[in-house]
């Protein structure tokens, strides 16, 4: 078995940690770049590469339409859903898709779990190269307020990645365990986690028992579709507005123009939560420059609605909770938006504390999600972390309303049995729908799935077929129904609502598997081939050596059998053979390297007299 | 969502006698006192017997809390990532079970309500729509004044006077819940003592079934001051 790791697969940037047994401390491991950071964008080569990452996101502005940014936004959702982000963000929808969105990249169409998957591999790879070993099974974290279709698209995205996921850990939860508040701290925890493209809140308590710690959320909420991405959004209306009305300039939303110009305000935005004020430069080739000052005050007026909608979520959490903002021991703050001084300062003042950040907020979950996996993988139990369900799941009944069995925040794993029957003569099928969400009607609700129980025809009211619910420790509905009145199993054809279906999934994962295969066997043949030639260089220096004369025929036989067989491998794909054959090259040349060492001394003694040696 | 086997089934029919692993004998224990291993849920169990609790309505919430904490250690899937999938399966259904069994039992009304329903006195979801007969004036002068309001803001008239009769109405059954709760909790109370004295089965089948009307009276309650909250809110 390979490695296991923990992966923050967010919005703007993923990263990959592990917990590194030297120092019994999470870490997070470096891309090729140097940074942790892996910008979440993917793009597609003409000739089907796909790329992944820094140079993916330098393709934003040369290549829109083969790029992608933000999947994160699409994942588990229908078409539907999506419109409203249709209107902000440059996706390209693939009409053909049924109730799967299909992304299109050029000339091919991918699912949002491909493309997430594209993104795992991209950083199991980089773990690869960290650990030179194969990395198989994560903890992959999500947003806690994500529902049951979107978990399962990241669990999709992580089979397709070639990964067994190990759990699905909720992303302030995780920040939590990053801190290892236990250690210090007893009582309750506000964890304000302000994202890319999502944002959360949840309320912990943290209960020390004789067993160990346990981290116990009692409450979350919040907002799948709110985060930095709806600042940046906002900057760019403001700049698209002043184009058109100064420069009479419509940048089209989908193009390359936009990219750049989105770039830069980006820029502007980190800048100003350092600095009092910023100048955006835009040029708009011969129709002169867009030089734009942005103080922070006026920032702060473009941002406060958006700042302000994470509040609802915060309260909602507390009330759920039954406790007040001045009841946090501690509040620690989660995600790249809270670097921005108006968060800080509006999460501060409305718990009346000053907010934890001292971790990096960029990386502190997937360090988290790390001491989660090494739990998991070792079965060394530090702590335990008792996790929530962040909405209500229920069922249709008569005239459209559905009846909650699993309320919100009920710790998972949590379960509820419903006995169904039949309501007229020879009815043959019950029909179930079973939703997710608060509201009082199943339209208002999520539909996560529709399924009949097939029965016998027969008097009304016969059949008795109990289905019972279960949702796992990583938020995902399981369902199983069995017929009372003969205790077998029951089968149920689930049509689910939004998501692939476990075929699909396989297929994709086949095909990932021989591209992950190709792709790690290729590196491996890269960094062989590297070794080799540095060795090969080095055994052709040393035997120009005078002194190589000295090896006796079998030897030097030996070594020229070695480096012709060196060579020939190289020519080939095998890294296997490669490093064989760099293994024999160096047995073959250890006497060289003696009878070379020896010389070097010699020729360093001969200078000295031999009271000074 | 994915579809499972139930797991029930693949457990085999074996629960609660002998472990399904060394087959020592095991009395509905979470694990098998001779070879440690996860048991399955024995048939029929109530979430009092998950507790290893008497049937009994007043509960120490601390201590049940501290006893929560101790199982959810022992019993969380975070234990068996590594276990085959018959025993991830089994933590799976103990623990479910543990999370349902504390999440109900904390709550007084819910407890008194899973007694009732798991003794099959009760049905889920079933509560009697008709107003109890000393409430039903109350009632009707409450649904005149609601009429009223809706009427009002139908035809965008002024509602604010409207509102009076209302606030009036929802702290009157606001008090009526109060009072009800404090009913429920006083025959709660008897339960216990029945149980204590090793009470006949008259006497108990007869404080459930006064428990079953007085929660029955407080769904009634509840809904009403929901409602005219909703009719409120929107004013």
């Amino acid at each position: 078995m390979g490695r296991v790791v923990g992966i923050d697969l967010g919005t703007t940037f993923s990263l990959i940690a592990f917990l590194d047994p030297q120092t019994g401390a999470p870490k997070c491991i470096p891309g090729p770049y140097g940074s942790a950071l892996c910008p979440s964008v993917v793009s597609v080569d003409p000739d089907g590469k796909i790329i992944v990452g820094e140079p993916a996101r330098e393709r934003l502005l040369t290549q829109p339409e083969r790029t992608i940014y933000s999947v994160k936004r699409l994942m588990g959702r229908g078409l539907a859903d999506i419109q409203d982000e249709l209107k902000i963000f440059p996706f390209r929808i693939d009409p053909d898709g049924r109730n799967v969105i299909r992304v299109r990249l050029g000339d091919k169409s991918f699912t949002p779990p491909e493309i997430s998957a594209f993104i795992l591999r991209e950083l199991k790879s980089w773990a690869e190269k960290y650990f030179n070993e194969p990395v198989d099974r994560a903890v992959i974290t999500v947003p806690a307020y994500f529902n049951d279709a979107q978990r399962q698209a990241t669990k999709d995205a992580g089979r397709i990645a070639g990964l067994e996921v190990l759990r699905l850990v909720n992303e302030p939860t995780a920040a939590a365990l990053a801190y290892g508040l236990h250690k210090q701290k007893r009582g309750h925890v506000a964890v304000y986690d302000f994202g890319g493209g999502t944002f959360d809140i949840s309320i912990l308590k943290l209960i020390s028992t004789s067993e160990g710690d346990i981290y116990q959320v009692l409450s979350t909420n919040g907002d799948t579709h709110l985060g930095g991405d709806d600042i940046d959004n906002a900057l760019l209306d403001l700049a698209r507005r002043e184009l058109s009305e100064k420069f009479g300039v419509q940048l089209d939303q989908h193009g390359e123009a936009v990219q750049e110009l989105r770039k830069s305000l980006i820029r502007a935005k980190h800048e100003l939560s350092g600095a009092e004020k910023t100048t955006v430069k835009y040029s708009l080739g011969a129709k002169g420059t867009y030089t734009r000052e942005i103080t922070r005050a006026e920032f702060d007026e473009l941002i406060r609605p958006i700042v302000a909608r994470t509040m609802a979520p915060v309260k909602m959490a507390l009330a759920d909770a039954k406790l007040a903002p001045n009841q946090m021991e501690e509040v620690v703050l989660v995600g790249g938006s809270t670097r921005i001084p108006l968060v800080r300062k509006t999460v501060g003042e409305y718990f009346g504390r000053a907010p934890h950040c001292e971790l990096n907020p960029d990386e502190v979950v997937a360090l988290g999600a790390a001491v989660q996996a090494d739990i998991l993988e070792t079965g060394v139990k530090t702590m335990l972390l008792l996790d929530v369900t962040p909405l209500s799941l229920g069922i249709e009944t008569m005239g459209g309303v559905v009846a909650k069995i699993i309320p919100r925040n009920s710790t998972i794993p949590a379960s509820a049995q419903e006995l169904f029957t039949t309501g007229v003569e020879n009815q043959t099928g019950i029909d179930v729908h079973v939703l997710q969400g608060e509201r009082e009607l199943a339209k208002d609700c999520r539909s996560l799935a529709k399924f009949q129980l097939k029965v016998p025809p027969g008097p009304a009211g016969l059949a008795r077929i109990e289905v019972k619910f279960l949702i796992d420790a990583n938020g995902i509905l399981q369902v199983a129904a069995r017929d009372l009145r003969t205790s077998a199993e029951h089968t149920i054809e689930v049509q689910p609502s939004y998501g692939l279906s476990d075929t699909e999934v396989e297929r994709m994962l086949e095909e990932s598997i021989e591209f992950a295969e190709q792709d790690f066997a290729e590196r491996q043949a890269i960094e062989a081939r590297t070794e080799a030639d540095t060795i090969l260089a080095a055994t052709e220096k040393t035997l120009a050596n005078p002194r190589a004369a000295e090896l006796s025929l079998e030897e030097r036989r030996a070594i020229d059998d070695s480096v012709a067989q060196l060579r020939a491998a190289v020519a080939g794909a095998d890294y296997k053979l490669m490093r064989d054959r760099i293994d024999q090259l160096n047995q073959a040349t250890m006497h060289l390297a003696e009878i070379l060492m020896n010389g070097a001394l010699q020729t360093a003694l001969e200078g000295k007299r031999l009271e000074e040696v | 969502m994915s579809v499972t086997q139930t797991r029930r089934e693949q457990a085999g029919q074996a629960a609660g006698t002998k472990c399904w692993s060394c087959q020592a004998a095991v009395a509905g224990t979470h694990f098998c006192p001779a070879c440690g291993k996860i048991q399955p849920l024995p048939a029929g169990a109530d979430y009092f017997a998950f507790f290893g609790l008497p049937r009994k309505l007043s509960l120490d919430p601390a201590q049940l809390e501290a006893e929560f904490h101790k199982l959810s250690w022992k019993l969380h899937p975070d234990n068996f990532v590594r276990a085959g999938e018959f025993e991830r399966n089994l933590s799976l259904e103990r623990s479910s079970e543990l999370n349902d069994a504390y999440r109900t039992l904390r709550e007084p009304i819910a407890r008194v309500e899973y007694l009732l329903l798991h003794l099959g006195l009760r049905k889920e979801g079933t509560t009697r729509q008709q107003a109890p007969p000393e409430l039903l004036e109350e009632v009707f002068e409450l649904n005149e004044s609601l009429d009223e309001l809706r009427e009002a803001r139908a035809e965008g008239g002024d509602t604010a006077a409207l509102r009076e009769p209302l606030d009036a109405a929802q702290k009157n059954f606001q008090e009526k819940l109060t009072e009800v709760d404090a009913e429920l909790a006083a025959i709660a109370l008897e339960w216990d003592a029945a149980l204590d004295a090793g009470a006949d089965e008259g006497k108990k089948q007869a404080l459930l079934a006064r428990m079953n009307e007085v929660l029955n009276r407080r769904s009634y309650v509840r809904n009403l001051v929901a409602s005219v909250a909703k009719e409120l809110a929107e004013v």
